[in-house]
């Protein structure tokens, strides 16, 4: 046990303490025996440079904490009363950005009840975005409950409830009153609210096994936007338009009951079939209503926009996939799948400029997706240390749409559907040729016609392979992935090349000491065809060029110094080197965004105490500093750490 | 009001409180049914039973009360070779007499991975999430049961995965290890959330976005589409005005899922050439062919207001009162 935590090396944040405290075998009380320990201290953080984008990245701040705790219960004998499990864990309760918190309590063969419960303090300033005027300080609350009964031994029934609230202040923009005009940041206060109940069960007979389940999750938005004052315009040389005062409602309501049933069978000896079928039915009905006072070119203006309506989207897939075990050594799975998504949706705009309704616009769209694929895998093995596998697939996708248009009276419509095909194929092997080595390696090739965009997969290959090397306290792995596209035609282009590198390694010596690291290679680049305007003057045959050379590395020790120190240090960097993308454009604007090279580093150090049995004392201290190399706007640098008591009683 | 009255309300709609009493009973008689007095049955040729495994194991056997399959000991419903250890390891009456020779039993660190999976599959296929796990990706290059699940020393309680969930990942998926060390990302180091919230590790069905190819080992939302909406919720809709893109080709159109150096996990540093990436109004793409619509003549590449595409497109996601997403 204790050389699996110690090889527990994954860079995670510096808190919660990962080192145990209290008796390993727990405490006996009745019939149960009791494992818990609880971590409270407290959390600091310093930082220098761009704040905004500390917290966008990391954000975490001061405060008091509940670091994490841990609760086990379980019962000696299997027959406890009321229930034979608990199991609570939770982290950075107190203020934390990223609060988490599950629980499972189960009585054996009669029921079992779930808890996940999450909070994500989520701060985006977008500096990047929208000139910084899409920033965010939102608060994302999720919960997740699910009831057990298990009332035979074929037989079982649950019903669920999750939870999805977002709220906060944030900003977002609008362009005002026409295409000539600027563009004004407001205030929007978010407000949006998803419950799911859910009910079913599942029955065994026959050898099979069958599932339904019966939901509704209901959705609702109710964000406003407005500004009491004055707008300030984005774009200062355009002074033709000014804003006195805003305000949106945009309701958004609506529900989307489903359906899943699954009927599968596994114990067969040599088949295994699986068959499922969902349908839902997505609805929402919503009211849109702005009004914008301001003037325009001199001249007052108000202009009240209403709109509403509602949009349904009904999808159904169904799943068949059978797997057929002619021996012990070979598998074909065959997977068919059929999916139709149908969005359609009805909208009445109506606008009224001072005060005088100027359009009344109804506008019906509709989106069809419909896709049925089928796959095919032959697996083989052909020694105790070769397998070999290969595979086809084929995709026949359809998508129609149709946009109407009426503007009092005038009547545009616009139809249109585009179908493709995709063939793949998949071939790969593992070879074990000594005890503790392992080779993998896979590929596929694709051919895609008609894809729908311009960036779509066409005529792809993908290859990976990892060989991996493992003895009791030794690991080390190499690993490759690389992935390139072509999609292009006549007249435009379009390839894109990911390639991966990846070797890491890992080495526990003994319960006193573990050490790990890697370094990772990511490179991408693509380059794409595309077409604009300078000022009104349209370009063709102009490239979008993209290069990221992503150096990442990663190393920790974990030693025990005395039997009572547990020193944990580690180090993470990221560092994209760009490269030089000249020759593809010569518009100032496409170089500016072919490369964005930045270096992110995070060092970080942990000791714990055991000052008794029961107690440990704890300090981590982890480094943040993230550096632009063009523009340097959002660098910042930050000190942060935590002093804690990890007990148990 | 009898009962039989009850079920004739105008439209034969059955009452509520009435079909909620019906289950309420019918789920007591079942548990009832359930605590009966336990049957006994006499071991079968070649077994042994759990207590005499921990005269050699007692390190295993002392903390086994806390896994989940110490129920399987107390369940006296089960088959005699269906409790504690033989129903994993198979009759251990031979490997006792042999003294512990690993060849005389299921020894799982001496099998075939193959193998491995069709043990622990006899039993485990309650759940459907495991309905795919013979077409897996994970089956298919060998990644069994026992690589991610440690029965007798696992370092989670729950699950009894060998280490927790990410460590798991990242021995082998090195690459996405470093995505999720960028700056921009999911907050999995961070604890909050964990790689199984968006892939089923146990394989899943085919994806309903792309062209069903890829990524394969996806846990799809509630209406089929990819896992990201299960939390950005605010973004599946359905809206008047989709943005296409995010249910034809998926929001990988525009967005890398783990990590990245861009802000809001935005594939490219700067909005306007993710679009004008597909905004080209290139021929054979888009609806039948016609392209994806250009960018009007009004917006000049040269004024930094259209180098920002989503300060006016504020609704790039789906928008139900304007078609180009402005509102």
């Amino acid at each position: 046990m204790n050389i699996l935590l110690l090889a527990l090396l994954a860079q995670q944040t510096v808190a919660p303490t990962v080192e145990p405290v209290g008796v390993p075998r727990g405490n006996t009380i009745g019939d149960y025996n009791v494992r818990q320990s609880f971590e409270t201290g407290y959390r600091f953080a310093n930082v220098d440079g761009n704040r905004g984008k500390y917290r966008s990245d990391v954000n975490f701040l001061n405060g008091v904490r509940v670091l994490g705790t841990s609760l086990t219960v379980n019962s000696r004998n299997g027959k406890g009363k009321y229930f034979d499990e608990i199991i609570l864990n939770t982290q950075g309760l107190g203020n934390d950005p990223y609060q988490f918190a599950s629980m499972r309590v189960e009585k054996n063969r009669r029921y079992r009840y779930e808890l996940t419960w999450r909070l994500n303090d989520y701060f985006n300033p977008g500096l990047t975005i929208a000139f910084g005027q899409h920033f965010q300080n939102l608060e994302r609350r999720m919960q997740d409950h699910q009831f057990t009964l298990f009332p035979g031994k074929k037989i079982q029934f649950f019903g669920g409830f999750s939870g999805n609230n977002q709220s906060g202040p944030a900003l977002s923009t609008v362009n005002l009153f026409d295409t000539r005009g600027n563009i004004f940041p407001f205030f929007e206060n978010v407000r949006r609210k998803q419950n799911e109940f859910r009910f079913g069960g599942q029955a065994q007979f026959a050898g099979m096994k069958l599932f339904w389940q019966r939901g509704w999750e209901f959705f609702k938005e109710d964000t406003r936007g407005f500004l009491d004052q004055p707008g300030t315009p984005l774009d200062p040389l355009v002074t033709n338009t000014t804003l006195a005062n805003f305000r949106r409602d945009h309701p958004y309501h609506g529900s989307t009951p489903h359906w899943r049933v699954n009927l599968f069978t596994e114990a067969a000896k040599w088949f295994t079939v699986n068959a499922r079928f969902t349908h839902s039915n997505g609805n929402r009905n919503f009211i849109f209503d702005e009004v914008a006072n301001g003037a325009v070119r001199g001249g007052a203006r108000n202009v009240q926009t209403l709109v509403f309506g509602d949009a349904r989207r009904p999808v159904t897939a169904a799943n068949l996939s059978f797997s057929i075990l002619p021996t012990s050594r070979i598998t074909i799975s065959n997977h068919t799948a059929f999916h139709q998504t149908k969005m359609e949706g009805d909208s009445t705009i109506r606008q009224l400029t001072n005060g005088t309704l100027d359009s009344t616009v109804a506008n019906f769209q509709f989106l069809g997706i419909r896709a049925v694929t089928n796959s095919t895998l032959l697996d083989v093995a052909l020694k105790p240390w070769l397998s070999v596998q290969g595979g086809y697939q084929f995709s026949d996708r359809r998508i129609r749409s149709t946009e109407l248009l009426n503007d009092a009276g005038f009547i545009d419509q616009a139809r249109g559907e585009q179908s493709n095909r995709l063939n793949a194929g998949t071939a790969g092997f593992r070879l074990r040729p000594i005890k503790g080595l392992t080779i993998v390696a896979d590929g596929e090739i694709g051919r895609q016609n008609r894809p729908f965009y311009t960036t779509s997969e066409k005529d792809y290959h993908a290859f990976g392979a990892r060989a991996e090397y493992k003895q009791k306290y030794f690991r080390v792995a190499a690993q490759t992935r690389n992935s390139v596209n072509f999609n292009s035609v006549s007249l435009f282009r379009h390839s894109s090349r990911a390639r991966n590198y990846t070797v890491d390694g890992s080495w526990t010596p003994s319960t006193r000491f573990a050490v790990d690291a890697g370094y990772q290679k990511l490179h991408l680049d693509t380059v794409t065809g595309i077409a604009y305007f300078l000022n009104f003057n349209q370009v063709d045959r102009d490239s979008s060029f993209f290069l990221s050379n992503v150096h990442a590395a990663h190393a920790g020790v974990r030693t025990v110094v005395a039997k009572k120190l547990d020193v944990y240090a580690g180090f993470s960097s990221n560092r994209d080197t760009a490269g030089s993308g000249a020759g593809f454009t010569t518009q100032p604007a496409l170089l500016a965004a072919q490369v964005f090279p930045l270096t992110f580093v995070s060092p970080q150090v942990r000791l714990s105490y055991r000052i008794n049995e029961k107690l440990r004392g704890n300090f981590g201290y982890q480094h943040y500093d993230y550096t632009e190399k063009i523009l340097q706007l959002q660098n910042y640098r930050a000190h942060t750490g935590f002093l804690s008591v990890l007990w148990t009683f | 009001m009898t009962s039989r009255n009850r079920l004739l309300l105008p439209y034969n709609r059955p009452n509520r409180v009435f079909l909620l009493k019906r289950l309420i009973q019918f789920l007591l008689v079942c548990l009832l049914a359930n605590a009966q007095s336990p049957k006994s049955s006499p071991p079968p040729p070649g077994y042994a039973g759990s207590i005499m495994c921990r005269g050699c194991h007692p390190d295993i056997s002392a903390a086994f009360f806390r896994n989940a399959h110490f129920k399987s000991t107390t369940d006296e419903k089960l088959k005699f070779e269906q409790k504690g250890c033989e129903s994993c390891h198979g009759p251990g009456k031979a490997h006792i007499e042999a003294k512990g020779d690993k060849t005389k039993i299921i020894a799982f660190s001496q099998m075939q991975p193959k193998k491995i999976l069709d043990n622990c599959l006899q039993c485990h296929t309650q759940q459907m999430g495991r309905a795919n796990i013979r077409r897996s990706s994970h089956t298919t290059a060998d990644v069994v049961c026992t690589n991610c699940h440690s029965i007798h020393k696992s370092a989670t309680p729950k699950q009894l995965l060998a280490k927790p969930q990410t460590d798991l990942c990242y021995g082998c998926h090195q690459n996405i290890r470093a995505q999720f060390s960028m700056p921009v990302k999911h907050r999995v180091n961070e604890g909050f959330m964990q790689c199984s919230d968006c892939h089923n590790p146990h394989g899943a069905e085919a994806p309903t976005w792309k062209m069903s190819a890829r990524p394969r080992m996806m846990a799809q939302g509630l209406q089929n589409e990819e896992p990201c909406m299960k939390c950005h919720v605010d973004k599946r809709g359905p809206f008047v005005f989709e943005h296409a893109a995010v249910r034809v080709d998926g929001c990988a159109s525009c967005h890398v899922a783990h990590g990245g150096m861009n802000a809001r996990l935005l594939k490219r540093p700067q909005v306007f050439t993710l679009c004008l990436e597909c905004h080209n109004g290139a021929g054979n793409f888009g609806r039948q062919g016609d392209g994806i619509q250009l960018t009007p003549p009004t917006h000049s590449l040269t004024d930094p207001k259209y180098q920002n595409c989503i300060v006016c497109h504020a609704r790039i996601h789906g928008s139900n009162s304007h078609a180009s997403f402005l509102r």
